[in-house]
């Protein structure tokens, strides 16, 4: 079993990098895929609290660069989902502890036994950042409707396309408020593909969900009403190579057919 | 016959022989709701299951939202239609090696009392350990509850008793020490005769008087002088305990904030929080003068009777020597509010598992 290794980066922080690695983790091992969160933000470590596996994380990911502990060891259980493991950064410590080297290879070991392996990169382009692209060979670049955020994604961008193991990277816009966009105080989602001029895998609609599945640790994917849920669900689906629609996420009708006509420019992108 | 470990359920068919009399077994543990939503592993004996065997044993257990995990099975046959199944194949013992993850989540007292209670239940023919629990609780309520009460009359105690008795106080304030005297003795010769019993229940478990201390030290911490001749008795002293006292203290007045990790050879006294993502390891005691929530590791050089002590214990994972073990999920507090008034806690390890005490006033 070849895994494949998805780096989730941003640049900027708080656009919502753990939260996606988390949401596209569970769906993806719902999905039955076996699944393995590594997250790399040693110091400010996150993405254990929004699994809600705080208290089981033992070893970490420095641990086991340190052989203090066995790989095998280091690997959280999920509590619902035994599809679905997390390798923890350590708390204690800082992003030197682990360099690119030792997380590709932990990733290659990984590779030999879970489908999907996805790096939780920190925010910034420095030496974390360098390190949590390390083992990869695809992307998600997480980025906001905000001009900052899409600067940084843009730098970003550039910073993959220059290093070498990547070999594609997709857009995810997160938190997407489609009443802003129809007022518009908000750049649309197609005004952010255009600036970036890169494929998008999804678009997470703004939910207030996400900050009280945040609170509970429990991924807001495990929420069946819940939209952005949804929309995860389907980037999901997405990565596995399926063919999902992009999901309608604007209440007001007057942009269904906005969303539609980006839609179908889309498909005749993908045509071409 | 069936043992948790987490998500995972063990069920234990392995002195059972034949394939009906397994699926028949079977579907009376999976009748159980702690079987639900689980995954299972499936421990059997030397019989051989054909394909349609285990398919039907495979829905019995979808049926109930649970998953079959693994089988671990002495049998060849059944191994190798299981793994034509795709069913994995494992030896549990050593798949459970694995699980580094602190299983259990820490007890409190309570619990430990009921547990030690529902035990003792269900092995009646163990009379002897019964009524030596039975007289635990006994005494547990009369140290609680009641100052002035003698060890004949402890059966037949009502509140109406503590009234009167507490009417006796107020009138005779002279006698009351005294009388306090006179119950010390009393319930010192107690206490012993339920320390050797004690070995009866816990074995020559390291920790075997440890959980009658706190008891007493809940009632009537304020008398703590008086107390401590009673509560270890001066043969009772191991070498652990001497090393524990003979360790230097550290004291600390700050908060520890996430990231922090304090590690010393000694005991550790926190005056002030313990936040989140903090690690304290001391060899000795470690005690926090506020709200403990980050890890704590106390005795961290294999000393059993080391303790950890806080105002309010909220502590994700607790390690005491070489016992571990994590917050339960069901105390998912995001935030614990500062009050005036704190009913401190302390955790120490009693028969091989970790448990959090509550001083009641």
């Amino acid at each position: 079993m070849a895994g494949r290794v998805i780096v989730i980066t941003s640049g900027k922080g708080g656009v919502g990098k753990t939260t996606t690695s988390a949401n596209i983790g569970t769906a993806l091992a719902k999905n039955g895929h076996k699944v393995v969160l590594v997250d790399t933000d040693i110091g400010l470590r996150n993405l254990d609290l929004l699994l809600g596996l705080e208290n089981r994380i033992v070893y970490t990911l420095v641990d086991v660069v340190e052989e203090r502990c066995k790989l095998k060891q280091a690997l959280v259980k999920d509590k619902k989902n035994p599809n679905l493991c997390l390798l923890a950064a350590a708390q204690t410590r800082d992003k030197s502890s682990v360099s690119a080297e030792q997380l590709k290879k932990i990733t290659e070991k990984l590779k030999k036994d879970y489908d999907y392996i996805l790096v939780d990169c920190p925010a910034g382009i420095e030496q974390g950042f360098q390190t949590a692209i390390a083992g990869a060979s695809e992307a998600i670049v997480v980025t906001t409707p905000e001009m900052s955020a899409v600067r940084d994604a843009d730098r970003i961008i550039g910073l993959l396309e220059a290093a070498d193991g990547i070999e594609s990277y997709k857009l995810l816009i997160n938190r997407v408020r489609p009443s802003m966009i129809k007022s518009n105080d908000m750049m649309s989602v197609d005004d952010v593909v255009n600036i970036l001029s890169c494929q998008p895998i999804g678009v997470i609609p703004e939910d207030t969900g996400i900050i009280t599945s945040t609170n509970r640790g429990e991924p807001i994917v495990n929420n069946e009403k819940s939209l952005a849920g949804k929309a995860y669900i389907n980037v999901a689906r997405r990565i596995n190579g399926e063919d999902v629609p992009f999901l309608d996420i604007d209440e007001p009708k007057n942009l269904v057919g906005k969303l539609k006509k980006f839609l179908c420019g889309l498909k005749k992108q993908g045509k071409e | 016959m069936e043992q948790y470990n987490d998500n995972v359920y063990v069920i234990d068919l392995g002195e059972i022989n034949t394939a009906p009399e397994i699926i028949f077994e079977l579907s009376s543990i999976l009748d159980k709701d702690e079987a639900r939503n689980k995954r299972i592993c499936l421990k059997l004996g030397n019989v051989d299951l054909n394909q349609a065997q285990i398919l039907s044993i495979k829905s019995l257990i979808s049926g109930i939202d649970s998953i079959l995990s693994s089988i671990d099975t002495k049998s060849i046959e059944t191994e190798k239609v299981a793994l034509s199944l795709g069913i994995i194949i494992s030896n549990i013992s050593a798949e459970n090696s694995h699980e580094v993850a602190p299983t259990m989540p820490y007890k409190t007292a309570e619990e430990l009392k009921e547990e030690i209670l529902s035990q003792e239940n269900k092995q009646p023919t163990k009379e002897e350990d019964y009524n030596i629990v039975e007289e635990v609780e006994e005494i547990e309520e009369s140290e609680n509850n009641i100052e002035e009460q003698s060890l004949e009359d402890n059966k037949e105690n009502t509140t109406e008793d503590i009234k009167e008795s507490e009417q006796k106080e107020q009138l005779e304030p002279q006698k009351e020490d005294v009388e306090k005297q006179n119950n010390e003795d009393i319930k010192k010769e107690e206490k012993e005769e339920v320390f050797d019993e004690l070995d009866v229940i816990f074995g020559s478990s390291p920790a075997k008087n440890t959980f009658f201390d706190m008891e007493s030290e809940q009632s009537r911490y304020e008398e703590k002088e008086e107390l401590s001749d009673i509560i270890v008795p001066e043969q009772e002293y191991t070498k652990e305990d001497i090393e524990l006292e003979s360790f230097p203290t550290k004291y600390i007045k700050q908060t520890i904030r996430s990231g922090q990790v304090i590690n010393y050879e000694g005991n550790i006294v926190i005056i002030g929080d313990c936040h989140p993502g903090c690690e304290i390891t001391a060899f000795g005691d470690i005690t926090v003068w506020g709200i403990l929530s980050g890890i704590a590791h106390a005795g961290a050089g294999g000393n059993q009777k080391a303790r950890v002590r806080a105002l309010k214990m909220n502590a994700i994972q607790l390690r005491i020597a070489n016992c571990y073990s994590r917050r339960p999920d069901s105390l998912n507090t995001v935030y614990i509010e500062k009050t005036n008034s704190f009913t401190p806690e302390e955790a120490r390890i009693i028969n091989g598992e970790i448990v959090v005490f509550k001083i009641n006033d």
